[in-house]
């Protein structure tokens, strides 16, 4: 039981307390960071499902939207800082196709929470768990996806 | 024997039927293997019966071996003419993209049944308001339906209008018992335009605007429109509007761009079931135009793909959380 006012009004905004995340991450960077936030034993939602990409920038939106129609929650693309990429310029072009996703999102009928691009470094354990425990905090806070069957 | 034809038009402009008459003269090698049974748009066919004969509760269309409907459906009567004709017919083949895709029409999809009559009848401002009409008339049904959401179709010609090359090869093709395919191409593979690079960046033109080509130049010295910053949605759009032959010593041009257009999507996805909205909006941004400048993009991008679910009213945004 919630003790306090506060924790109160914390659970009742939790509208779907188990939403499904996909995280496309690339191989060098985030993978890795995701890997670092692990051997580092740090904590963070389990409902985050990873798929390794070998760069952010092979991500097309047609994957993210094909994800989201088709029941995810959210999907998140993490690639390398922008200037650090293994491919020069990939990440350059998940930033642009990111905003094509964004503007998609609307005409899905989808909430801009739905959808996020972070950039995390092999270094960056720490924020791998942030961004990931954010965008699930997020997403809780949402109704469950209209895609989503049954 | 010839082959019995039935032919049918249900949600379309009749466009499609031009293109039957536009075979021209191959057109005349093949009607004595074909007998037309039925065909409201050029022959007076009752359906009930209303001349003394059969079942007045019966749509009457006689057996054929081959039936070609264009059109979607939109309403009550078209779905049971297109029951009919399936029950009656051993082939069906669905002719454009209306009966392909839900086509034009398909673009009220993206309201739902009661708004749009509601616009058309009531808000809009150069109508007088109305009840929207129902006596005498078949109840419409929730969205426009393309063909094969309703009955099974053996054989589908896209294209807005279709290409009469294909009706042709494919009403040869029946006759023959041959295989009858459409080319899994995109309309760039066809394309004979130059392409220099990929990226063009900057802005979206209009197809209004000043586009760079010489009139009756060879293609190879007219550049891709997509890389003159027009939006073209050859990438997407699936291959066969120049028709199949090609002529000796004359390039194959997709339609638009023999007009010095951009090309609008008519054959539908490369890919069936694919969504050219988000593939025409990844390529956008791949290539680093901006892909906010398409103006009305739901509609402009998903022109002719309107049925099977692709185009649905958006639902309503959920009220922003109350802030104690």
């Amino acid at each position: 039981m919630a003790e306090t006012v506060m924790e109160q009004e914390q659970q009742a905004e939790i509208l779907n307390p188990d939403p499904v995340v996909i995280a496309f991450c690339c191989n060098w960077c985030s993978y890795t960071g995701a890997d670092l936030a692990g051997t580092s034993r740090l904590q963070y939602p389990p409902q985050i499902r990873i798929i390794r990409v070998m760069c952010s920038g092979m991500v097309h939106p047609n994957l993210v939207i094909d994800a989201l129609t088709k029941g995810a929650d959210g999907v998140m693309i993490c690639g390398c800082h922008l200037g650090d990429c293994h491919y020069i310029d990939g990440n350059y072009k998940t930033e642009k196709r990111a905003d094509a996703i964004k503007l998609m999102l609307e005409d899905f009928g989808l909430e801009p929470e739905r959808f996020r691009l972070e950039w995390v470094s092999a270094s960056e354990g720490p924020k791998f768990a942030q961004v990931m425990t954010d965008m699930v905090a997020a997403l809780k806070r949402l109704p469950p996806s209209s895609y989503k069957v049954g | 024997m010839p082959v019995k034809v039935a032919e049918e038009w249900l949600n379309i402009c009749g466009g499609c039927e031009v293109s039957i008459l536009d075979i021209g003269e191959p057109l005349l090698d093949l009607l004595p293997n074909l007998e037309f049974v039925h065909m409201p748009v050029l022959m007076d066919h009752k359906y009930h019966g209303q001349t003394g004969e059969g079942d007045p509760h019966k749509i009457d269309i006689p057996d054929a071996d081959v039936g070609i409907i264009s059109g979607g459906i939109r309403n009550e009567k078209e779905k049971q003419v297109a029951l009919a004709m399936r029950a009656k017919c051993k082939t069906v083949v669905a002719l454009g993209s209306c009966a392909c895709y839900g086509g034009i029409p398909a673009l009220a999809n993206m309201w739902s049944l009661t708004d749009m009559c509601d616009k058309v009848y009531k808000d809009s401002k150069s109508t007088e308001k109305a009840d929207t009409p129902k006596t005498d008339l078949p109840p419409l049904l929730d969205r426009v339906y393309a063909l094969d959401e309703v009955i099974k179709v053996d054989l589908a010609i896209p294209g807005c209008p279709t290409s009469s090359d294909w009706i042709k090869e494919a009403l040869l093709s029946l006759l023959s018992g041959k295989p009858f395919a459409m080319p899994d191409k995109s309309v760039c593979d066809e394309c004979p335009t130059k392409r220099e690079k990929k990226a063009s960046g900057g802005t979206i033109k209009r197809p209004l605007e000043n586009m760079a080509f010489k009139q009756d130049a060879p293609w190879e010295e007219t550049r891709c429109f997509m890389e003159q910053g027009y939006l073209c949605l050859g990438p997407v759009t699936r291959a066969g509007c120049a028709g199949m032959s090609m002529e000796a010593g004359e390039a194959k041009v997709p339609r638009c761009i023999k007009g010095y257009m951009p090309c609008r999507g008519c054959f539908g996805p490369v890919k069936k079931g694919s969504n050219p909205l988000v593939d025409m909006m990844g390529a956008l941004s791949s290539i680093g135009l901006k892909a906010d400048q398409v103006s009305d993009r739901r509609a402009m991008l998903s022109r002719y793909v309107g049925g099977h679910g692709m185009l649905k009213p958006l639902p309503a945004k959920a009220p922003a959380p109350v802030k104690k």
